[in-house]
Protein backbone atom coordinates (compact mmCIF):
# COMPACT_ATOMS: atom_id res chain seq x y z
CA UNK A 1 0.00 0.00 0.00
CA UNK A 2 2.83 2.23 0.81
CA UNK A 3 4.31 1.23 -1.74
CA UNK A 4 1.29 1.98 -4.36
CA UNK A 5 0.86 5.88 -2.51
CA UNK A 6 4.18 6.39 -2.49
CA UNK A 7 4.10 5.83 -7.10
CA UNK A 8 1.27 8.62 -6.86
CA UNK A 9 2.09 12.30 -7.81
CA UNK A 10 0.77 15.59 -7.49
CA UNK A 11 -0.92 15.66 -10.64
CA UNK A 12 -3.05 12.18 -9.58
CA UNK A 13 -4.21 13.90 -6.82
CA UNK A 14 -5.06 17.13 -8.22
CA UNK A 15 -7.80 15.15 -10.35
CA UNK A 16 -9.21 14.01 -7.48
CA UNK A 17 -9.56 17.28 -5.75
CA UNK A 18 -10.51 19.03 -8.62
CA UNK A 19 -13.38 16.67 -9.05
CA UNK A 20 -14.18 17.26 -5.26
CA UNK A 21 -13.85 20.68 -5.91
CA UNK A 22 -16.51 20.50 -8.56
CA UNK A 23 -19.07 18.10 -6.81
CA UNK A 24 -19.20 20.36 -3.90
CA UNK A 25 -20.55 23.17 -5.49
CA UNK A 26 -23.42 21.36 -7.60
CA UNK A 27 -25.68 20.89 -4.73
CA UNK A 28 -25.72 24.33 -4.69
CA UNK A 29 -25.57 25.12 -8.17
CA UNK A 30 -28.54 22.46 -9.54
CA UNK A 31 -30.89 22.27 -6.45
CA UNK A 32 -30.04 26.05 -4.79
CA UNK A 33 -29.15 23.91 -1.85
CA UNK A 34 -27.00 25.62 1.34
CA UNK A 35 -24.96 23.46 3.55
CA UNK A 36 -26.10 25.21 6.91
CA UNK A 37 -29.63 26.25 8.40
CA UNK A 38 -30.01 29.78 10.07
CA UNK A 39 -32.07 29.21 13.23
CA UNK A 40 -33.81 32.61 13.03
CA UNK A 41 -33.27 35.16 10.23
CA UNK A 42 -36.06 38.21 11.59
CA UNK A 43 -37.17 37.87 15.35
CA UNK A 44 -40.90 37.67 15.35
CA UNK A 45 -41.45 41.46 17.12
CA UNK A 46 -39.70 42.91 13.96
CA UNK A 47 -41.85 40.72 11.65
CA UNK A 48 -45.17 41.68 13.39
CA UNK A 49 -44.13 45.54 13.43
CA UNK A 50 -44.06 45.08 9.62
CA UNK A 51 -46.93 43.37 9.03
CA UNK A 52 -49.07 45.81 11.45
CA UNK A 53 -47.58 48.58 8.68
CA UNK A 54 -49.04 47.09 5.93
CA UNK A 55 -52.63 46.09 6.65
CA UNK A 56 -53.07 43.24 5.15
CA UNK A 57 -56.18 41.65 4.54
CA UNK A 58 -56.49 37.60 6.72
CA UNK A 59 -56.10 35.35 3.56
CA UNK A 60 -56.83 32.42 5.84
CA UNK A 61 -59.93 34.25 7.30
CA UNK A 62 -61.31 34.98 3.52
CA UNK A 63 -60.82 31.36 2.67
CA UNK A 64 -64.17 29.42 2.19
CA UNK A 65 -63.81 25.53 2.00
CA UNK A 66 -66.42 24.62 -0.77
CA UNK A 67 -63.88 22.73 -3.19
CA UNK A 68 -64.88 19.33 -4.21
CA UNK A 69 -62.45 16.31 -3.50
CA UNK A 70 -61.71 16.54 -7.21
CA UNK A 71 -60.90 20.03 -6.71
CA UNK A 72 -59.12 19.64 -3.68
CA UNK A 73 -56.66 17.21 -5.54
CA UNK A 74 -56.16 19.05 -8.51
CA UNK A 75 -54.61 21.70 -5.95
CA UNK A 76 -52.32 18.98 -4.43
CA UNK A 77 -51.27 17.71 -7.84
CA UNK A 78 -49.92 21.37 -8.68
CA UNK A 79 -48.56 21.47 -5.70
CA UNK A 80 -46.77 17.81 -5.75
CA UNK A 81 -46.07 17.20 -9.66
CA UNK A 82 -46.30 20.41 -11.89
CA UNK A 83 -44.32 19.28 -14.58
CA UNK A 84 -41.36 21.68 -14.30
CA UNK A 85 -40.48 20.85 -10.89
CA UNK A 86 -41.80 19.74 -7.44
CA UNK A 87 -42.86 22.30 -4.92
CA UNK A 88 -43.22 19.40 -2.30
CA UNK A 89 -39.61 18.61 -3.36
CA UNK A 90 -38.17 21.44 -1.54
CA UNK A 91 -41.22 22.91 0.98
CA UNK A 92 -42.84 21.57 4.08
CA UNK A 93 -46.51 22.84 4.06
CA UNK A 94 -48.30 21.22 6.14
CA UNK A 95 -48.15 22.31 10.23
CA UNK A 96 -46.65 19.71 11.26
CA UNK A 97 -44.41 19.12 8.67
CA UNK A 98 -40.86 18.90 9.28
CA UNK A 99 -38.81 21.68 7.58
CA UNK A 100 -37.21 20.71 4.39
CA UNK A 101 -34.76 21.84 2.18
CA UNK A 102 -36.38 25.45 1.47
CA UNK A 103 -38.63 27.16 4.18
CA UNK A 104 -42.02 25.79 4.85
CA UNK A 105 -44.66 27.62 3.40
CA UNK A 106 -47.26 27.24 5.92
CA UNK A 107 -48.95 30.71 6.77
CA UNK A 108 -46.63 32.12 4.20
CA UNK A 109 -49.73 34.57 3.03
CA UNK A 110 -49.27 38.02 4.85
CA UNK A 111 -45.56 37.05 6.07
CA UNK A 112 -42.66 39.57 4.52
CA UNK A 113 -40.52 37.51 2.57
CA UNK A 114 -37.41 35.54 3.93
CA UNK A 115 -38.13 35.80 7.26
CA UNK A 116 -38.57 32.10 7.96
CA UNK A 117 -36.71 29.68 10.71
CA UNK A 118 -34.29 27.04 9.93
CA UNK A 119 -33.41 28.60 6.61
CA UNK A 120 -30.42 30.58 5.23
CA UNK A 121 -31.73 32.88 2.50
CA UNK A 122 -29.78 34.25 -0.16
CA UNK A 123 -28.71 38.06 -0.32
CA UNK A 124 -30.58 39.02 -2.99
CA UNK A 125 -33.89 37.51 -1.22
CA UNK A 126 -33.03 39.49 2.14
CA UNK A 127 -32.63 42.87 0.25
CA UNK A 128 -36.14 42.32 -1.08
CA UNK A 129 -37.04 41.69 2.55
CA UNK A 130 -35.18 44.96 3.39
CA UNK A 131 -37.01 47.26 0.26
CA UNK A 132 -40.17 45.63 1.73
CA UNK A 133 -41.39 42.42 -0.13
CA UNK A 134 -44.46 41.08 1.87
CA UNK A 135 -45.52 37.24 0.43
CA UNK A 136 -49.61 37.90 -0.97
CA UNK A 137 -51.37 35.86 -3.57
CA UNK A 138 -50.01 38.30 -6.17
CA UNK A 139 -46.15 38.41 -5.18
CA UNK A 140 -46.25 34.64 -4.92
CA UNK A 141 -47.78 34.29 -8.01
CA UNK A 142 -45.70 37.01 -9.72
CA UNK A 143 -42.19 34.78 -8.15
CA UNK A 144 -42.90 31.74 -9.26
CA UNK A 145 -44.22 33.25 -12.95
CA UNK A 146 -40.29 33.60 -13.23
CA UNK A 147 -38.75 33.25 -10.14
CA UNK A 148 -35.41 34.75 -11.63
CA UNK A 149 -36.68 37.53 -13.23
CA UNK A 150 -38.92 38.78 -10.03
CA UNK A 151 -35.45 38.22 -7.51
CA UNK A 152 -32.36 37.99 -9.53
CA UNK A 153 -30.07 35.96 -8.23
CA UNK A 154 -32.48 34.36 -5.39
CA UNK A 155 -31.61 30.24 -4.70
CA UNK A 156 -35.33 28.78 -6.13
CA UNK A 157 -33.92 26.55 -9.29
CA UNK A 158 -36.85 26.62 -11.17
CA UNK A 159 -37.87 28.03 -14.74
CA UNK A 160 -40.97 29.60 -13.55
CA UNK A 161 -44.57 28.04 -14.02
CA UNK A 162 -46.21 30.00 -16.99
CA UNK A 163 -49.53 28.33 -16.87
CA UNK A 164 -51.72 31.36 -14.66
CA UNK A 165 -54.07 28.59 -13.79
CA UNK A 166 -51.56 26.05 -12.18
CA UNK A 167 -50.08 28.93 -10.23
CA UNK A 168 -53.46 29.67 -8.70
CA UNK A 169 -54.46 26.26 -7.50
CA UNK A 170 -50.57 26.29 -6.15
CA UNK A 171 -51.48 29.80 -3.95
CA UNK A 172 -54.88 28.04 -2.90
CA UNK A 173 -53.34 25.23 -1.64
CA UNK A 174 -51.07 26.56 -0.07
CA UNK A 175 -54.10 28.89 1.85
CA UNK A 176 -55.86 25.98 2.43
CA UNK A 177 -53.17 23.65 4.07
CA UNK A 178 -52.66 26.40 6.44
CA UNK A 179 -55.76 26.65 7.65
CA UNK B 1 -3.82 -10.90 7.85
CA UNK B 2 -5.44 -12.09 5.01
CA UNK B 3 -3.92 -14.70 2.26
CA UNK B 4 -2.77 -13.55 -0.73
CA UNK B 5 -4.25 -15.23 -3.04
CA UNK B 6 -7.57 -15.46 -0.57
CA UNK B 7 -7.36 -11.04 -0.05
CA UNK B 8 -7.29 -11.19 -4.92
CA UNK B 9 -10.23 -13.23 -4.48
CA UNK B 10 -11.98 -11.95 -2.16
CA UNK B 11 -11.40 -8.16 -3.38
CA UNK B 12 -12.70 -9.45 -6.63
CA UNK B 13 -15.99 -10.78 -5.25
CA UNK B 14 -16.63 -7.62 -3.11
CA UNK B 15 -15.93 -5.45 -5.82
CA UNK B 16 -18.71 -6.79 -7.83
CA UNK B 17 -20.97 -7.26 -5.07
CA UNK B 18 -20.91 -3.56 -4.29
CA UNK B 19 -21.33 -2.93 -7.88
CA UNK B 20 -24.54 -4.76 -7.81
CA UNK B 21 -25.13 -3.49 -4.97
CA UNK B 22 -24.66 0.46 -5.86
CA UNK B 23 -27.24 0.10 -8.83
CA UNK B 24 -29.60 -1.38 -6.55
CA UNK B 25 -29.16 2.13 -4.90
CA UNK B 26 -28.68 4.07 -7.87
CA UNK B 27 -31.58 2.57 -9.41
CA UNK B 28 -33.60 3.61 -5.76
CA UNK B 29 -32.43 6.84 -5.47
CA UNK B 30 -33.71 7.48 -8.75
CA UNK B 31 -37.22 6.56 -8.18
CA UNK B 32 -37.64 7.62 -4.73
CA UNK B 33 -37.90 11.76 -5.38
CA UNK B 34 -41.06 11.21 -7.63
CA UNK B 35 -42.81 9.03 -5.03
CA UNK B 36 -45.23 11.54 -2.91
CA UNK B 37 -43.59 12.19 0.66
CA UNK B 38 -46.52 10.79 2.85
CA UNK B 39 -47.23 7.50 0.93
CA UNK B 40 -46.60 3.89 1.95
CA UNK B 41 -44.71 3.54 -1.30
CA UNK B 42 -42.28 6.62 -0.35
CA UNK B 43 -41.67 5.07 3.36
CA UNK B 44 -40.42 1.37 2.12
CA UNK B 45 -38.39 3.30 -0.84
CA UNK B 46 -36.62 4.90 2.13
CA UNK B 47 -36.41 1.83 4.27
CA UNK B 48 -34.84 0.25 1.47
CA UNK B 49 -32.28 2.81 0.77
CA UNK B 50 -31.52 3.05 4.25
CA UNK B 51 -30.96 -0.81 4.55
CA UNK B 52 -29.38 -1.43 1.22
CA UNK B 53 -26.97 2.05 1.99
CA UNK B 54 -25.89 0.15 5.69
CA UNK B 55 -24.90 -2.87 3.39
CA UNK B 56 -22.99 -0.85 0.48
CA UNK B 57 -21.30 1.36 3.17
CA UNK B 58 -20.30 -2.27 5.30
CA UNK B 59 -19.22 -3.63 2.06
CA UNK B 60 -16.88 -0.74 1.02
CA UNK B 61 -15.14 -0.55 4.49
CA UNK B 62 -14.31 -4.10 3.76
CA UNK B 63 -12.82 -3.78 -0.03
CA UNK B 64 -10.74 -0.80 1.73
CA UNK B 65 -9.59 -3.35 4.34
CA UNK B 66 -8.85 -5.69 1.34
CA UNK B 67 -6.92 -2.67 -0.28
CA UNK B 68 -4.69 -2.16 2.04
CA UNK B 69 -3.56 -5.74 2.74
CA UNK B 70 -4.15 -6.42 -0.83
CA UNK B 71 -3.48 -3.53 -3.10
CA UNK B 72 -4.44 -3.98 -6.71
CA UNK B 73 -1.35 -4.90 -9.25
CA UNK B 74 -0.22 -3.73 -12.88
CA UNK B 75 -0.94 -6.55 -14.57
CA UNK B 76 -1.42 -5.30 -17.97
CA UNK B 77 2.32 -5.12 -19.53
CA UNK B 78 1.32 -1.99 -22.10
CA UNK B 79 0.13 0.27 -19.50
CA UNK B 80 2.91 2.25 -17.74
CA UNK B 81 2.85 2.55 -14.07
CA UNK B 82 1.84 6.32 -13.84
CA UNK B 83 -1.95 5.36 -15.77
CA UNK B 84 -2.25 2.57 -13.89
CA UNK B 85 -1.98 4.52 -10.69
CA UNK B 86 -3.82 6.86 -11.59
CA UNK B 87 -6.93 4.71 -12.51
CA UNK B 88 -6.48 2.94 -9.36
CA UNK B 89 -6.38 6.52 -6.96
CA UNK B 90 -9.73 7.24 -8.66
CA UNK B 91 -10.94 3.25 -7.43
CA UNK B 92 -9.75 3.74 -4.06
CA UNK B 93 -11.67 7.11 -4.20
CA UNK B 94 -14.48 5.26 -5.18
CA UNK B 95 -14.79 3.67 -2.05
CA UNK B 96 -13.54 6.18 0.50
CA UNK B 97 -16.68 8.42 -1.00
CA UNK B 98 -19.14 5.17 -0.17
CA UNK B 99 -18.37 5.47 3.20
CA UNK B 100 -18.12 8.85 3.08
CA UNK B 101 -21.20 9.04 1.60
CA UNK B 102 -22.66 6.00 3.98
CA UNK B 103 -21.99 7.92 6.86
CA UNK B 104 -23.44 11.37 6.37
CA UNK B 105 -26.65 9.19 5.19
CA UNK B 106 -26.92 7.66 8.07
CA UNK B 107 -26.72 11.53 10.41
CA UNK B 108 -29.43 12.56 7.74
CA UNK B 109 -31.54 9.79 8.50
CA UNK B 110 -30.85 10.63 12.23
CA UNK B 111 -30.80 14.13 12.50
CA UNK B 112 -34.24 13.90 10.54
CA UNK B 113 -35.74 11.26 13.08
CA UNK B 114 -36.13 8.49 10.10
CA UNK B 115 -33.83 6.35 12.53
CA UNK B 116 -33.32 6.31 16.43
CA UNK B 117 -29.89 4.64 18.42
CA UNK B 118 -31.08 6.02 21.94
CA UNK B 119 -34.80 5.71 22.51
CA UNK B 120 -36.03 8.62 23.56
CA UNK B 121 -32.86 10.86 23.37
CA UNK B 122 -33.37 14.15 21.44
CA UNK B 123 -31.95 13.53 18.05
CA UNK B 124 -34.05 15.50 15.89
CA UNK B 125 -31.90 18.63 14.38
CA UNK B 126 -32.48 20.72 11.32
CA UNK B 127 -29.00 21.97 11.29
CA UNK B 128 -27.58 18.78 11.44
CA UNK B 129 -30.23 17.44 8.53
CA UNK B 130 -29.10 20.38 5.93
CA UNK B 131 -24.72 20.02 6.49
CA UNK B 132 -25.07 16.02 6.89
CA UNK B 133 -27.80 16.37 3.90
CA UNK B 134 -25.89 18.71 1.74
CA UNK B 135 -22.94 16.26 2.00
CA UNK B 136 -24.82 13.55 0.81
CA UNK B 137 -25.24 15.51 -2.51
CA UNK B 138 -21.91 16.60 -2.71
CA UNK B 139 -20.61 12.86 -2.18
CA UNK B 140 -22.90 11.34 -4.84
CA UNK B 141 -21.94 13.66 -7.21
CA UNK B 142 -18.39 13.39 -6.33
CA UNK B 143 -18.98 9.24 -6.97
CA UNK B 144 -20.87 9.92 -10.16
CA UNK B 145 -18.08 12.05 -11.30
CA UNK B 146 -15.10 9.30 -9.85
CA UNK B 147 -17.22 6.54 -11.94
CA UNK B 148 -17.20 8.96 -15.30
CA UNK B 149 -13.74 9.72 -15.25
CA UNK B 150 -12.75 5.74 -14.74
CA UNK B 151 -14.77 5.07 -17.62
CA UNK B 152 -13.00 7.81 -19.30
CA UNK B 153 -9.22 6.19 -18.46
CA UNK B 154 -9.81 3.04 -19.57
CA UNK B 155 -11.62 4.69 -22.71
CA UNK B 156 -8.39 6.65 -23.16
CA UNK B 157 -5.90 3.59 -22.21
CA UNK B 158 -7.72 1.39 -24.83
CA UNK B 159 -6.99 3.86 -27.52
CA UNK B 160 -3.50 4.89 -26.56
CA UNK B 161 -2.14 1.50 -25.29
CA UNK B 162 -4.26 -1.06 -26.28
CA UNK B 163 -5.22 -2.21 -22.74
CA UNK B 164 -8.86 -3.32 -22.41
CA UNK B 165 -10.04 -3.34 -19.34
CA UNK B 166 -13.87 -3.17 -18.06
CA UNK B 167 -13.13 -2.96 -14.53
CA UNK B 168 -14.62 0.39 -13.10
CA UNK B 169 -15.21 -0.98 -9.26
CA UNK B 170 -11.48 -2.10 -9.16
Amino acid sequence: MRNYFTNARGRHWLLVIILFATSAYLPYLIFGAYPFAKKVNLGQDEINNIVQELDLPDYYQLYTDQLTDAEKLLEKAAFDEWEGGKCRFCHAVKKDDRDRMAPSLYRILGRPAGVSVNFTYSKPLIEMRDNGLVWTPETIDAFITDPESFIPGNRMRVAGIKDPKTRELIVNYLIRESN
Amino acid sequence: MIDNNIGIKLSSLTSWLVLIIFMVIFVNMSFAPRVPTESIERQILTNFHLVVGSLLLVLSFFRVYLWVYCPPQNNHRLLPDHEFTQVHILQFMLYITFIAQGISGILTAWSDGIILFLPGADHVNHSVWMTSGYLHSVFGFFYISLILFIILFRIYHLIRYRVLSINVFA
